[in-house]
């Protein structure tokens, strides 16, 4: 099978500091992957290069087989952002909002007006769509964010901590609303910190740490490796740095 | 969208053909146009960034509001017609004047409105070429531009149009459309060299630094042009014999427009009109075909200063701030606890709250202009005359003095006021048992840093002009100064540093306390006048002086937490 995306030894350097040590992935359809790891990983910047807003880097991106520098507007057609910062044009409403991404992929305005609409009952919101979003909550804006990177129905979708500021409730949703996106064949490329929910939600999980793949498989590909032991467990034990060890127990003793 | 914006709209879209020429989405221009001018009506307009923003309410229509005080500008810059005799002076003049204005404004406006960093994560990930999204910026600027300027430029435009005839009124137009462009080029030039030579993390500072330099400039030029009018001679100036004159592009606008005016085109025209047709032009054909791409490229840098970024400080290396001037500063004047903290904190908010800069520097730099600019104007005041004649030098001394203590005052009212208010839960989570300590640290602060540097600039001179003799009468100014400074912190609300709402500043009685901040220094330098020459009586004022500040000071410490203003969501 031909990956849906495809990462082929990329580096990436912000001056003299390289982020990303040659990444290699193939990503195939109907996927969710797991991408995890420490702050400063590498993990945003790679989510960068796949939505097309870091073009200098090294190396090869396929979409679809096609070279991304080739066709940026045509690989981002095909992707679904939902970025990790609340970042939206609050003095809009809802229905502006999504009505103007709608329009910049390019969707018919009837098809999309019917979607929004239903999306936002789905997430409750179907009273504040007309509200500006200044006086929304995190958890609001988030679903608007949500909704917009679904809205074309894209066959990549990329969540950078998509549940932040949900509530309990809409965390479920969203859970559900993964897998059902995945078993449709979409491609889903899970950034996250929350290990528990990365555990349950993907199939496939990346780690990567000092901008190199630490390790790539299923969860239970990776329990064989390191030992049956918790996606936490394992995460910290590849990639803590000696000195973090027994953090806790410092920080403790601090107080003597 | 008000009907202003939806036909500006549709002008800079039907040029259709053209842009798809150039490789331009022309739907997609079209929704990013359309949502940035919505969202520019609901934002408090920009023609005010460095004065205090008083919105409380959902801004609907800023602007039309921007628009009629465009039209009162524009009204004064018809001064233009008095200055020379030919019409190539006169809007040589103008469309100086105008080329500046628009620069500073769009400088403001680029950072603040046109270039928002949300673009890079909601229209940037998104299926839009690059070009696409540049001509949208372009043409989002234009659109501001124009609803800026088209109100600016009506007064002149009429005034030609019944001093000479339509035709003159509408090539005006064409030039003022071409002048436009050129500046908008000169702006995109600016912020791409700044780009380059500053970090994207730095880009916002230097830009503000920027702003504050273009204010007082402004304001300079205006005391200059104000004070410098001198009719007759104005009259018969006549720019065309400026020996570098072709180096100013408004002449080259000023002279075609008098070429194609008169429909005579001596080559002096030609040449001029040939310029101001193809500079504008191609330097918008440069922007947009080489800076695009590196543009955008530059500008999502800007945001991203994101993690990354700062990581790259390495690990494993602490760096541990060495004692530094305030910190002794702090120990000497403040006690323990509370208000070295407020003291230590506003000293360093102060120097790196964009906000604190943009609002309190440019009234630095307005009231140092002016003071710069009275004496260098008045024709009876000269070194010289200031060391013989003892009554001026007691006039210059004083009112230097008393007249800086607006500078003061300026920095202490905007000490409460910060973008990040919200972090004030820090005061009330933490146990501070007397919150007069954080106010009154700050005061101190404030006091220090501000008028420390400047005390000592005119002790110096002044001491070494008029020998020892002047110390009790500074010392008293200065003391006098402090003490009006503390008396305001004590009667005005009380505020923890950096704890209020820049856009809910309190309007009511701002107006007395303005006045108030004029009057109560200039009766105080009036009574000092009287006392000046004598110096025992000076001295003695000036203990007391002290002691009363020292006393308000400490009645602002005792300040407890019944009279602070609650933590405001």
């Amino acid at each position: 099978m031909q990956p849906i995306v495809s990462l082929k030894n990329i580096w990436k350097s912000y001056g003299s500091k390289a982020v990303l040590k040659g990444i290699d992935l193939d990503i195939f359809p109907g996927q969710v992957i797991g991408y995890i790891g420490p702050n400063g990983a590498g993990k945003s910047t790679t989510v960068k290069i796949l939505c097309g807003l870091i073009s200098d880097y090294e190396g090869q991106v396929f979409i679809n087989g096609k070279n991304i520098k080739d066709d940026i507007v045509g690989a981002k057609s095909m992707i679904g952002y939902v970025p990790e910062l609340a970042e939206l044009y609050d003095v809009l409403t809802p229905a502006e909002f999504l009505g103007f991404m709608a329009n910049l992929y390019g969707l018919d305005e009837k098809i999309a007006s019917d979607r929004i609409t239903k999306m936002m009952i789905a997430f409750g919101l179907e009273a504040n769509m007309h509200q500006r979003m200044d006086t929304f909550s995190k958890g609001m804006r988030q679903k608007v964010l949500i909704t917009s990177g679904l809205l074309h129905n894209p066959g990549i979708i990329i969540l950078d901590e998509p549940l932040s500021g949900l509530d309990a409730n809409s965390v479920i949703i969203v859970k559900e609303l993964i897998s059902k996106l995945a078993q449709e064949g979409k491609t889903i490329f899970y950034c996250s910190h929350m290990m528990d929910v990365v555990e349950k939600v993907s199939d496939r999980i990346v780690l990567i740490n000092n901008g190199v793949v630490l390790a790539d498989g299923s969860f239970e590909a990776l329990k064989l490796q390191q030992g049956d032991v918790s996606l936490e467990k394992m995460f910290s034990s590849l990639t803590a740095t000696s000195g973090m060890d027994n953090a806790a127990e410092q920080i403790m003793s601090s107080f003597d | 969208m008000n009907i202003i914006n939806r036909y500006l709209l549709k002008t800079v879209l039907s040029p259709r053909s053209l842009y798809e020429k150039w490789g331009i989405d022309t739907a997609r221009l079209k929704a990013i146009l359309s949502v940035k001018l919505v969202m520019d009506d609901r934002r408090p307009n920009t023609f005010r960034q460095v004065q205090q923003k008083k919105q409380d309410k959902p801004v609907k229509s800023a602007t039309l509001a921007t628009m009629a005080m465009s039209a009162v500008l524009g009204l004064l810059f018809l001064f233009a017609f008095r200055v020379g005799s030919t019409y190539t002076t006169h809007l040589t003049t103008y469309f100086s004047m105008y080329i500046f204005m628009l620069a500073s404004t769009l400088i403001a406006d680029f950072t603040s409105v046109l270039i928002d960093v949300r673009d890079n994560y909601i229209i940037l990930p998104k299926p839009v070429n690059d070009r696409t999204v540049v001509v949208a910026r372009l043409l989002h600027i234009i659109i501001h531009v124009s609803k800026l300027m088209l109100p600016m430029t009506l007064p002149c435009i009429v005034y030609l149009a019944i001093k000479t005839n339509l035709w003159g009124s509408a090539i005006f137009l064409l030039f003022i459309v071409l002048n436009t462009l050129f500046t908008i080029f000169l702006v995109n030039a600016l912020y791409l060299i700044i780009l380059r030579i500053t970090t994207p993390q730095k880009f916002q500072s230097v830009i503000s630094y920027f702003q504050i330099g273009f204010a007082i400039l402004m304001y300079g030029g205006y005391q200059l042009a104000v004070q410098a009018i001198d009719e007759a001679a104005l009259q018969g100036y006549d720019v065309s014999g400026i020996r570098y004159i072709w180096l100013a592009p408004s002449y080259w606008f000023a002279e075609a427009w008098q070429g194609l005016y008169a429909l005579s085109l001596p080559p002096r025209s030609l040449v001029a009109l040939l310029l101001s047709l193809i500079t504008p032009f191609a330097s918008i054909y440069i922007v947009i075909k080489y800076f695009a791409p590196s543009f955008n490229q530059k500008l999502s840098q800007v945001a991203a200063s994101s993690p990354e970024d700062r990581s790259t400080q390495k690990a494993g290396k602490t760096i541990i701030p060495k004692a530094t001037y305030s910190k002794t500063l702090a120990g000497i004047t403040t006690g323990k606890g509370a208000e070295r903290t407020g003291f230590l904190f506003t000293w360093k908010m102060t120097a790196r709250s964009k906000d604190f800069l943009m609002k309190v520097y440019p009234s630095f730099g307005y009231i140092i202009v002016y003071l710069v600019i009275l004496f260098f104007n008045s024709r009876t005041v000269s070194l010289q005359s200031l060391l013989t004649n003892p009554v001026q030098g007691k006039v210059v001394i004083l009112s230097v003095i008393y007249f800086s203590s607006l500078m003061l005052v300026m920095a202490i009212n905007q000490v409460p006021f910060s973008e990040r208010f919200k972090a004030a839960w820090i005061y009330f989570v933490t146990p501070v048992k007397t919150p007069g300590l954080l106010i009154s640290g700050a005061l101190k602060a404030v006091m220090l840093k501000y008028y420390i540097p400047f005390a000592f600039i005119i002790s110096v001179p002044a001491i070494y002009f008029f020998g020892v003799i002047i110390i009790p009468n500074i010392l008293l100014g200065i003391s006098n100064l402090l003490l009006i400074c503390c008396i305001m912190g004590y009667i005005n609300e009380k505020h923890l540093p950096f704890s209020v709402n820049q856009s809910i500043a309190n309007k009511s009685g701002s107006f007395i306390r303005g006045i108030f901040m004029l009057i109560i220094p200039a009766i105080t330098g009036l009574i000092h006048y009287v006392l000046y020459n004598f110096t025992i009586v000076v001295s003695i004022a000036a203990i007391l002086s002290m002691t009363a500040a020292w006393l308000v000071i400490e009645a602002i410490k005792n300040t407890g937490w019944q009279k602070v203003k609650d933590f405001s969501e």
